[in-house]
């Protein structure tokens, strides 16, 4: 299990520190589709390989994260704030 | 009218402190706590809270990016509080939370082993130097650390979590008492 996760703003710590939101996905537009929608909220592809996630690090600094992890090898490739990443 | 009278008791009133050659482990005053919520990477904010704190050695600390907290042993009054609040402005809010954090100390040679007992934390010096400060989990309690002293550090937990983690330190710290 990829059990330390490394946090762009603590460093290194453990999974149970972190709450695991899901895949990081475009929001459609307000006016899209109902089946643009429903894709967004409902279906994932779970692929095996690289992979982005949404984490939370409930327990430390309380940034929302992405975290690009392989789900085959739960090798993390790179992480990011959520929200600075986007300025 | 209640029946009952609201008196405010210290979280940690009845506990024993730990007093030994490797481990010590007291209860700090509930004096104040005040939460800064700031901006990321506003550095001189950063550098404006340590002359609204009172002075003291590691007042203010850092807990996650644009936060702080401003910490000390003496209460606030109301008026003091909102003194504080208003100095804050407009880059930051400040929100009191000293009676919803209980502070804690745990100092001696031995206590980056205690404590590496319940945090995943590097407690190392190089790598948690003095005044360095940052929130984890001490077993599933989520605290807040701060290194005061070479071999000492002040732990910050939520009020109702007070007497459970000081259950938990108490425990880790009896081999080395």
């Amino acid at each position: 299990m990829a059990s330390l996760i490394p946090c762009p703003h603590c460093g290194k710590r453990p999974k149970e520190e972190f709450t695991v939101k899901g895949a990081v996905l475009d929001r459609p537009a307000a006016d899209a589709t109902p089946n643009a929608w429903m894709d967004y909220v409902y279906l994932r592809d779970n692929p095996r390989g690289r992979y982005d996630e949404y984490w939370h690090h409930t327990s430390g600094c309380r940034r929302w994260l992405v975290i690009t992890r392989d789900t085959a090898t739960h090798e993390i490739e790179a992480s990011r704030d959520a929200a600075l990443a986007r300025e | 009218m209640s029946e009952f009278r609201i008196t405010l008791r210290p979280a940690l009133g009845s506990v024993t402190s730990i007093v030994s050659e490797n481990i010590a482990l007291t209860p700090l005053p509930e004096g104040h706590v005040v939460h800064v919520l700031g901006k990321p990477g506003d550095e001189a904010l950063a550098k404006r809270l340590g002359s609204l704190s009172d002075g003291s050695a590691h007042a203010v600390r850092a807990a996650g990016p644009g936060q702080w907290f401003i910490v000390g042993n003496a209460a606030k009054s109301h008026a003091d509080m909102t003194a504080l609040f208003e100095a804050l402005k407009p880059d930051a809010y400040g929100v009191d939370q000293s009676q919803g954090r209980v502070r804690m100390l745990a100092s001696g040679p031995m206590v980056e082993r205690m404590l590496a007992k319940g945090t995943a934390v590097d407690l190392s010096l190089t790598q948690f130097p003095l005044g360095h400060s940052t929130t984890s989990v001490i077993g599933h309690i989520a605290a807040h650390l701060t290194r005061v002293a070479d071999d000492a550090f002040e732990i910050m937990v939520l009020r109702g979590f007070a007497e459970s983690l000081w259950d938990d330190l108490a425990h880790m710290s009896a081999e080395f008492a």
